[in-house]
């Protein structure tokens, strides 16, 4: 089921959570609702669930208008943050909830109740828990349930409040490819938020970034990556490097360092920012030639196949950070304290007046 | 809420005393601190227990059985019988309602009714009684002519009684409701609505299951005090026997006739219900302890 978030506006007391969002998500479809805490991702998913009325605009599901349905009638599965299982149920009776509450002519039969929950129970991998309370589970199994219990219902759209944000990294990253796969087997269209980049980047179809209030991109985790609008999602897509420089007739200057921007050729002598990505950049022994940086490293990690590189660029003290894999580590033999250069493969520049972070 | 967690207090000394009763000073000390909660444990309460229901079978057991079977005794059983009923029940439904808009909705104004549910712990009781005269009186009441007009008595009447008894035990099954309702929050329930449930299945299945404990223990506080309740319930009683008088007050009347056996065998039964008060009050705390311990 496709949903279209038409003109929604939110506002609580005297701080406006939504402005103006418009957002079409196709059926089928997996995205991430990305930003910072505050940024309005949380009442997006509550608005489209029924838990939270916008002031202003339409959700449509289907072109069909929700707007005024309840929660309990526009048939969405939520999964809440802290899981919100029912701490009296066992893990069947939680499964089983939605399914029970029916009226009499909608609910199926107790063996039906019994051979869905025991299909679900299958499906998250813990048939033999069907008898456990809440209180008995780790989280990542609490996580489990709660998403077999909004399953359960058979939802048109699936909507998980950062459904990973209480579990440990380990498994979380899990969990995330768990859900992948479970999206992939069964296609229905899912909406989830979180403030976690990287999770967003591994597990969405498409991604939409909010900053305050309001979208700043929407694509797909390569176009989000390696085309962010402004600096707010560059910053927020990732680690990065910024410089302040200047930027005139199609060239950025920044310091000594002279590059190339075709997009900005009828910029005349602005101030700007660039940014660029640490695994951006290339490090040699030797000058190569005028776009080269010189910097001193300053500190190595070298846990893993990517070694991280800190170091301070001569010129003016700006601070890079760099990684860089093994091989290359090791073929330059690389030690602290040694001088090096240093060359941004790719770049972004932004004029920051456009913009405010 | 309050006083369990007083209790809890108390039993955390306890521990810690006990921890460091291996040396001989704090041994001594708790010796002494022990036995002179125990000294005034058996004067103030066990030895008064007991003698009430000595002196109510003083006289032998027929004429306890006479005392409690008596017609006027087993009225004012009966009016303290009603008069509880409607205490539990709208005090119950006050409660909830109450509990459920301030845990589950914002409002302004609310901090201010929360205070105000504790005004009748604050007031007198003969204050509260006083106050329904005012109001309801058929001779000096605000009420008056429209009483008057319509024939109905509340004032020396059984609904006074029931007024003032709901009046006095207001804020129990509110007091118990606030906290635990605020502190579960309401992510349970917006669960069950997303699943599809209605706001009454909601309310049945998970709310209730989830308050039912601190529920019981409000309930049997209002029980409690709605059966002995003495102050507000004689300001507007009129002390009329078999009509308006309930056991509190048909016990007062028995003594101050000097029917010493008679008094102490009614006493005995109000006596009775605060026993299986304490009873009941007791397992639900004791649940209440262990859910919010898983």
């Amino acid at each position: 089921m496709s949903i279209e978030i038409s003109n929604v506006t939110k506002t609580f007391d005297s701080f406006q959570a939504l402005k103006d969002i418009n957002l079409t998500i196709n059926t089928g479809e997996l995205v991430a609702l990305l930003g910072p805490s505050g940024s309005g991702k949380t009442t997006l998913l509550r608005i489209i669930a029924g838990l939270e009325t916008p002031d202003q605009g339409n959700i449509i599901f289907d072109g069909e208008d929700n707007t005024e349905k309840s929660a309990q009638d526009r048939k969405v599965g939520f999964v809440f943050q802290h899981y919100a299982l029912f701490k009296h149920m066992t893990v069947f009776e939680n499964i089983a909830f939605g399914l029970k509450v029916r009226p009499s002519k909608h609910r199926p039969s107790k063996e039906a109740i019994q051979q869905k929950v025991q299909e679900l129970l299958s499906l998250v991998k813990m048939e033999e828990l069907a008898k456990r309370y809440p209180a008995q589970l780790s989280g990542g199994q609490r996580q489990r349930i709660a998403l077999a219990r909004a399953l359960a219902v058979e939802p048109r759209v699936l909507l998980l409040d950062e459904p990973f944000g209480a579990l440990d990294a380990k498994v979380r990253k899990d969990l995330r490819r768990w859900l992948r796969k479970l999206h992939d087997e069964y296609p229905i269209t899912s909406v989830f938020v979180t403030h976690d980049q990287e999770e967003a980047l591994d597990v969405a179809d498409r991604i939409v970034i909010l900053n305050q209030g309001k979208i700043e991109q929407i694509g797909t985790p390569e176009e989000v990556y390696d085309n962010p609008v402004n600096p707010f999602v560059y910053h927020f897509l990732g680690n990065f490097n910024l410089f302040h420089g200047r930027v005139h007739n199609g060239k950025v200057e920044l310091g000594s360092l002279k590059l190339d921007v075709p997009e900005h050729a009828g910029t005349k002598n602005k101030e700007i920012v660039s940014f660029f990505r640490p695994h951006d950049i290339d490090i040699s022994l030797e000058a190569g030639g005028r776009d080269d940086i010189e910097a001193e490293i300053l500190f190595i990690r070298a846990v893993g196949p990517i070694v991280n590189l800190e170091l301070k660029r001569l010129e003016n003290g700006d601070y890079i950070e760099a990684e860089i894999s093994k091989e290359v580590y090791r073929k330059l033999d690389l030690k602290e304290k040694q001088k090096v250069y240093v060359k941004p493969r790719d770049f972004k520049v932004f004029i920051p007046e456009d913009y405010v972070i | 809420m309050a006083g369990s967690t007083h209790g809890r207090i108390i039993q955390d000394n306890q521990k810690k005393l006990n921890h460091s009763s291996g040396r001989n000073s704090s041994k001594a000390v708790e010796i002494l601190l022990i036995g002179a909660v125990l000294f005034v444990f058996i004067i103030i309460l066990i030895i008064p227990l007991i003698s009430v229901f000595l002196k109510a079978f003083e006289q032998g057991a027929g004429v306890y059985i006479a005392s409690i079977t008596d017609r006027i005794a087993l009225k004012a059983v009966r009016l303290t019988l009603i008069t509880m009923g409607f205490a539990v029940v709208i005090n119950t439904a006050f409660g909830l309602t109450v509990a459920w808009a301030v845990a589950k909705f914002k409002f302004k104004g609310k901090n201010l009714l929360v205070t105000f549910i504790d005004l009748p712990f604050a007031i007198s009781p003969v204050v509260a009684g006083l106050i329904f005269v005012l109001l309801f009186s058929t001779t000096h009441g605000v009420t008056a002519p429209l009483l008057n007009a319509w024939g109905i008595k509340i004032i020396f009447a059984p609904p006074g009684i029931i007024l003032a008894t709901i009046f006095v035990t207001l804020p129990f099954v509110a007091r118990e409701l606030i906290p635990l309702m605020e502190a579960q929050g309401t992510a349970e329930e917006e669960a069950a609505l997303t699943l599809g449930a209605s706001g009454w299945k909601t309310f049945w299945f998970i709310t209730l299951p989830n308050i039912k404990w601190a529920l019981l223990y409000g309930v049997v506080l209002t029980v409690a005090r709605a059966a002995g309740e003495f102050g507000a319930v004689s300001v507007v009683s009129g002390h009329i026997r078999g009509l308006t008088n309930t056991l509190p007050l048909h016990v007062e009347i028995l003594y101050n006739e000097y029917k010493f056996s008679a008094a102490f065998a009614v006493a005995s039964l109000l006596t009775i219900i605060a026993i299986l008060n304490l009873v009941i009050k007791n397992i639900s705390e004791w649940k209440i302890n262990k859910q919010e311990n898983t």
